[in-house]
């Protein structure tokens, strides 16, 4: 639901595509909830796709954050499918900043987090600050690293967008490439099932 | 790299409107004031308005002066080299202490 695509330690010719393509296929755990029945446990094809670039900016005060809602809430981007064949994949991109970034999902409950009890992200610690935040360089915006996949009715996604001290303002851009993918079910063959992508619930990125 | 060159007839003279998606990034800055009548004071201003943050709900509108200098009549100064790491998030604006249509400012910028 959440990857950060690591730098390559080699390359390959062809390249391999970062986004989902034309007959890739996506595979649902069992760990999504039954209010999103659509998706549980289910693979699906992708049939069809359509990239879609976005830019949202902010000019946000020094040790001050904005709350960045990217799902269809009446404060949201509205960035998330409305429709129960269609997968967001969104690949998510910084211009140079003095910024960190940490992800919240549902809202107040951290994406990034280690297992001792307080090493949580903590914007007021000079420290635990840089605990779980992403900065331009791990994702910069003209080589997206970050991704995330919504599909319809997904709990909100909110980044935090965070100026770090030692600036006035700063501007961040955050520039989005949202991978339409329109999906049939299918039943996958045991060789299809390794090659497909596995699209984990939220929960299973705590433990 | 876009580039205007502008009278400063007025005291704030807006050389560049703010693009949303991208920073001003000056690269060059002239002040000729070879025929004006007083010593140009000069500022290279960044205005904009912030975003609602946590911290501010209400945010107004904000003008930093991201580069000052003071050139004689008679005068031509040239600046590259001090405008490295300047940042223009919003609109670029050149401010001049008593407006004299005989001194010319031309700013060179890119987006970034």
């Amino acid at each position: 639901m959440i990857q950060l695509l690591p730098m390559p330690e080699a390359t390959v010719t062809p390249g391999v595509p970062k986004y989902l393509q034309e007959g890739y296929f996506v595979t649902f755990t069992d760990k999504w909830p039954d209010s999103l029945s659509w998706v549980k446990g289910k693979s699906f094809v992708i049939e069809k796709t359509n990239q879609v670039p976005y830019d949202l900016h902010y000019i946000i005060p020094s040790n001050d954050y904005r709350d960045v809602d990217i799902s269809n809430s009446s404060d949201g981007e509205k960035i998330y499918p409305e429709n129960t064949k269609t997968l967001y994949q969104i690949g998510v991109g910084f211009k140079p900043a003095n910024l960190l970034c940490e992800l919240f999902i549902p809202a107040g409950e951290y994406s990034q987090r280690l297992e001792y009890a307080s090493m949580v992200p903590t914007l007021s610690s000079s420290t635990l600050k840089y605990l779980g935040a992403f900065k331009p360089e791990d994702t910069p915006y003209d080589d997206k690293r970050l991704f995330f996949y919504a599909v319809y009715k997904l709990e909100p996604l909110i980044m935090r967008l965070y100026v770090d001290t030692g600036i006035d303002y700063d501007k961040i851009i955050a520039g989005l490439l949202v991978n339409k993918c329109y999906m049939r079910q299918v039943v996958l063959t045991p060789e299809q099932a390794r090659h497909s992508e596995v699209i984990r619930y939220y929960s299973e990125l705590r433990w | 790299m876009p580039s205007r060159a502008i009278a400063m007839e007025s005291t704030t003279v807006v050389f560049a409107a703010e693009k949303y998606n991208a920073k001003i990034i000056p690269n060059i800055l002239t002040i000729d004031n070879y025929n004006g009548s007083q010593p140009a004071v000069i500022s290279l201003q960044d205005r904009f308005t912030p975003s609602v943050t946590n911290g501010v709900p209400s945010p107004s509108v904000k003008k930093i002066s991201r580069l000052k200098t003071t050139v004689d009549n008679g005068g031509l100064e040239i600046i590259g080299d001090a405008l490295k790491d300047v940042e223009i998030l919003g609109q670029a604006e050149v401010t001049i202490g008593t407006m004299d249509s005989s001194c010319f400012v031309t700013l060179g910028y890119d987006f970034e």
